[in-house]
């Protein structure tokens, strides 16, 4: 086999940086092979994918020591142009790598860089576009398609020939459980059918371990950690240490007392030697008693029968549900099925069309936006979207002025809401130099200066690691307990509905599919397809063990809590 | 969102609509500037009346057009009008002579001249109007830039129009996302509840986040083209536009000849001024 | 002039928020001329890509506004905002670095300055002698609408991009002096 990539004594610094992001890399990575490059954000390993397609040092200035090697070719020597000849890489942000106005145009982009006559780039075209099953979307524009289309369109456009490495940065990042899976399965399918060697950087191992790869390279504060096989890199310690999650099956079995062998197979949980596990897991499982419903406060809001349209769409068909206080609700579905709508309706934002919404019995038709908003907070997905004010301070201020309350008043809350939030020491920080989870905090934080009953929180882990969602969601989940604060998520994180919240309102084209605990939402297998989710290997586990999976999940989940 | 735009994304299917980008720009220069370099009815009139047969030949949807049309139409009426209060005689000036008509007072009389300039005022403009139009209902973005490029406007210059309309749905998207979360921190957006003074600290509020998540995309989107060889050459090919048809080769003669017109126009204009501007049927 | 990738997304992206805010954004003051923060973005394009690319998006920028906006291209207008985004991108040229969070009273002073010398310039020169060659031979008209432009351009650009510039420098400069209280 020949070495397509080789790292020698590789170090990279950014030129605004001091210390380098890259120390000693030694890697070779054959042609063919299918690598996972794994690790927590901040871990080199986007940097370390900048280094093979060329964009440090074209892009971005630093300080190279050492050798990479891309096909033979020096990268430093090299031109862009040269090494994308041979790497082709997509991005992680599906919007921004979509630079056509349509399908079609996308996918030849690269081919009218090279001028390539228009009679070869429409064969070439259709070509790529059956490859990655968009065919039938040739003349779409980017605005109607899905996350896991537009990445099929991103993939489409490197497929034209001489790519012989495919580089896919986060692929996962952006998309609902469903598409991950649809996503994971065609890059298999690229790599046994077109023998190209293929690079995977993500943090999400479980879900890139749906498809066998060959290789994982567990990158760590700018070193490769290990640099193994699946097998052995699941049965060590590592992943937690590194801050990357455990596939969950793996922890319930560890959970369980298992410690596995030298020669077990753990990368897939189909091929599990099951039978192996079976008695530790019968004796660490037992049923938990279900009948201990959450207790309900009081209730907060009701939606009833209430239907919804943009123009003649219809976005929401006769939905209707009950929020009491202090509850943990995850509202579940797959994008377009009207998750951003409800959120916008509880706002005020929008208003039913048919049915009604009370906030604590009251109608709200009569309510302005202003004023439902000092009862329901609403923080959105991108905190960049909602930072104003460039001081702490003056950022949880800012909704306080706009209600026009008056200063003493601002000042006592604000300072409240600081110590509240744990921002308190740091309330004359620029915003500048927060990190996303900082940030993530302080658009919390400015919404709860307004102390709302009920705060919702759109996608608030999006592309965050282990580590940073753990941080992110311990301190909504404080927020929760010692403020007895509503929490409703808008996600499609499944791992987050598991482990965050206890009940889920499932929604799937408009409608609203389902209310219930957690678990049982998640153990439903109509549920799991109509909302574009997946089931979690735990429910493989359970029916390879003939175990109740909704039981099993409910065990699972507090076990982890620390319950039992 | 869609429905307020002016420009489709996605070709159409009538005889303007069909033709190359290259066509449809050449021709659209050539009309816009015959119009503006003249005020000789005699080359307005046809011109004008091109471009009606233009628009009405894309089976536009006038619903959406008739806001546009009613504005531009008061507009242009309303300079009119202030012409008309400033200087009621101005048909002498560009004209050459005063036939009253009537008289409202010793100063606001009626020319023939002054009407005649108003008709031909308003047939220039809003025959640029119809004919900016015409060419916005049938060319898609990536056909304009394929055609900016054809006349020789370099590629770069002309990524910057089909990248600015690639990503304006996405900006809106971020504004109205702004706008509702700081609508939900308490801001009366009503512009009946707030003085300008308020709206103009409002904009400053707004525009901070907007900038900073649009100017965000910068570097990802100069990554993913830099990553598929944009720049890589001189010269650069378009996926958006077809090969020259049966069509294209008529209209090839048909604004060849449009095009001598126009310099024939303007060469006339420059070498042989009349006394007076404006061409009058009876002077 | 040879620009880079980065430069060419800055100049659209810029246009395209250019053209956003004139269509959705703006006040209507009168016929040809509106309220609108649409140039601020063209200072911000001039601060961080320079001059040259700020004129570029605000003169595309204004062809674009006026293409989705239905009402017709008025080249007059956009060479007007093209002259004006010259002299209000200028910003790096004197010293103020928005992008490394350099932005002073002093600077703000002298983008002021050039602000009203830019709209004069652009609309109290350019664009009515554009109008005039044009469309019409009508000065009076023309100079309403010049001095509207240029009163609302400069309100604007003054009263709401002097906050923005300070605000985007402040989000953009270095936490020097970091310590909890």
């Amino acid at each position: 086999m020949t070495a397509v990539i080789e790292f020698k004594d590789f170090s990279f610094r950014y030129q605004s940086q001091q210390e380098p992001t890259l120390h000693d890399i030694n890697l070779t990575i054959h042609q063919g092979e299918k690598v996972l490059i794994l690790g927590p954000s901040g871990s080199g390993k986007s940097t370390l994918g900048c280094c093979i397609n060329g964009l440090i040092p074209f892009s971005y200035n630093g300080e190279i020591k050492g050798s990479c090697k891309v096909v033979g070719i020096e990268t430093k020597n090299a031109n862009i142009f040269t090494i994308s000849q041979h790497v082709g890489t997509v991005q992680q942000d599906t919007d921004a790598q979509f630079v056509g106005l349509s399908v079609g145009e996308d996918i030849a982009f690269s081919l009218e860089n090279n001028a390539t006559p228009r009679d070869i780039m429409l064969e070439k075209v259709d070509a790529a576009a059956k490859t990655v099953d968009m065919s039938d979307f040739l003349m779409n524009v980017p605005f109607n398609l899905s996350g896991g289309q537009k990445q099929k369109v991103a993939l489409g456009g490197i497929l034209h020939d001489e790519e012989e490495i495919l580089l896919f940065d986060e692929p996962l990042a952006a998309l609902d459980p469903a598409m991950g899976m649809t996503a994971v399965d065609l890059i298999d399918k690229i790599h046994k059918n077109q023998n190209k060697t293929i690079i995977i950087i993500e943090h999400r191992l479980e879900d890139v371990l749906y498809r066998k790869v060959d290789r994982i390279i567990l990158m760590n504060e700018g070193r490769i950690a290990m640099d193994t096989t699946p097998d052995e890199l699941l049965r060590s310690n590592l992943l937690k240490e590194s801050g990357i999650r455990e596939p969950l099956y793996i922890s319930a079995l560890k959970n369980a007392g298992v410690v596995f062998g030298a020669d077990e197979h753990l990368d897939s949980v189909d091929e599990l030697d099951i039978e192996k596990y079976r008695p530790f897991v019968e004796k660490h499982f037992e049923k938990v008693n279900t009948n201990h419903m959450i207790e309900k406060g009081e209730e907060l809001i009701r939606v009833k029968d209430v239907d919804f349209y943009y123009g003649s769409r219809q976005v929401l068909k006769n939905v209707s549900f009950t929020i009491h206080k202090g509850e943990r609700i995850s509202i579940i579905g797959k994008n377009g099925a009207g998750k951003t709508t409800i959120a916008r309706l509880l706002c005020g934002i929008v208003r039913p069309k048919n049915g009604e919404v009370y906030i604590k019995g009251q109608n709200y038709l009569h309510l302005s936006i202003r004023e439902i908003g000092r009862l329901i907070g609403y923080v959105m997905q991108n905190p960049n979207q909602m930072l104003v004010k460039d001081m702490i301070r003056d950022e949880i201020a800012l909704a306080l002025t706009l209600n026009e309350y008056d200063q003493a008043f601002i000042d006592e809350r604000v300072e409240l809401t600081l110590r509240m939030t744990g921002l308190y020491e740091m309330r004359n920080w620029p915003v500048s130099v927060l990190s996303y989870g900082q940030r993530k905090r302080v658009t919390i934080a400015s919404i709860l200066a307004l102390q709302p009953d009920v705060i919702i929180l759109d996608e608030p882990t999006a592309g965050q690691d282990y580590h940073h969602y753990t941080e992110i969601m311990k301190f909504i989940e404080d927020i929760n307990k010692n403020y007895d604060v509503t929490i409703l998520f808008i996600t499609h994180d499944m791992h987050l509905a598991i482990e965050y919240t206890d009940r889920s309102i499932v929604f799937a084209d408009g409608e609203c599919i389902a209310d219930d605990l957690v678990y049982k939402v998640l153990s439903n297998d109509d549920v799991i397809s109509r909302a574009n989710l997946k089931h979690t290997s735990l429910v493989h586990i359970a029916n390879r063990l003939g175990i109740d999976p909704e039981e099993y999940i409910h065990h699972f989940i507090e076990t982890e809590r620390g319950v039992l | 969102m869609d429905e307020r735009l002016f420009i489709n994304l996605i070709p159409g299917n009538t005889f303007l609509d069909k033709l190359q980008g290259k066509t449809k720009v050449r021709i659209f220069l050539i009309c816009i500037v015959a119009l503006i370099a003249t005020w000789d009815m005699r080359v307005i009139l046809p011109f004008a009346v091109l471009s009606v047969v233009g628009l009405v030949s894309l089976k536009p949807n006038w619903k959406k057009m008739w806001g546009v049309f009613a504005f531009v139409i008061a507009m242009n009426l309303f300079n009119l009008f202030l012409l008309y209060i400033i200087t009621p005689d101005y048909g002498l000036n560009v004209c050459g002579a005063s036939t009253v008509l009537f008289k409202f007072t010793d100063f606001y009389v009626v020319t023939a001249e002054t009407l005649w300039y108003f008709l031909v005022r308003f047939t220039k403009l809003m025959g640029s109007f119809i004919v900016s139009l015409t060419f916005i209902q049938c060319i898609t973005p990536s056909e304009m830039a394929a055609g900016l490029n054809s006349i020789g406007v370099p590629y770069k210059i002309c990524t910057i129009f089909s990248l600015a309309f690639r990503y304006i749905p996405d900006i809106t998207k971020d504004f109205n996302n702004i706008k509702i979360s700081m609508q939900a921190r308490g801001m009366e957006l009503d512009p009946k509840k707030t003085s300008l003074w308020e709206r103009l600290k409002q904009n400053v509020i707004i525009l901070v986040p907007l900038i900073i998540t649009s100017f965000d995309r910068v570097g990802n989107i100069a990554n993913a083209m830099d990553l598929r060889g944009y720049g890589k050459g001189k010269t650069r090919t378009y996926y958006s536009e077809h090969e020259e048809t049966s069509n294209d080769k008529k209209m090839k003669y048909f604004y060849t000849f449009l095009l001598i017109v126009t310099i024939a126009v303007i060469v006339l204009r420059i070498v042989m001024p009349g006394e007076f501007e404006v061409w009058t049927p009876w002077i | 002039m040879k620009f880079n990738t980065k430069t060419i997304v800055g100049i659209a992206i810029g246009a395209a928020l250019f053209g956003v805010l004139m269509v959705y954004g703006g006040i209507r003051v009168t016929t040809n001329t509106s309220l609108t923060s649409a140039m601020v973005v063209t200072v911000v394009v001039g601060a961080l890509f320079g001059p040259i690319p700020a004129a570029l998006a605000a003169g595309v920028g204004n062809c674009i506004a006026d293409l989705i906006g239905g009402w017709g291209f008025w080249f007059d207008w956009s060479i007007g905002n093209l002259v004006l985004g010259l002299f209000v991108g200028l910003l790096p040229v004197y010293g103020a670095k928005i992008n490394e969070g350099v932005f002073t009273v002093k600077h703000a002073v002298i983008y002021s300055v050039l602000c009203i010398l830019g709209n004069i310039i652009g609309f109290g020169l350019v664009t009515p002698v554009l109008t005039t060659v044009f469309y019409s031979s009508e000065l009076t008209i023309t100079w309403i609408q010049a001095w509207s432009a240029i009163v609302s351009n400069a309100t604007v650009l003054i009263v709401v991009g002097v906050p923005v510039l300070f605000a985007l420098a402040k989000r953009n400069a270095r936490g020097t002096n970091l310590t909890k209280e």
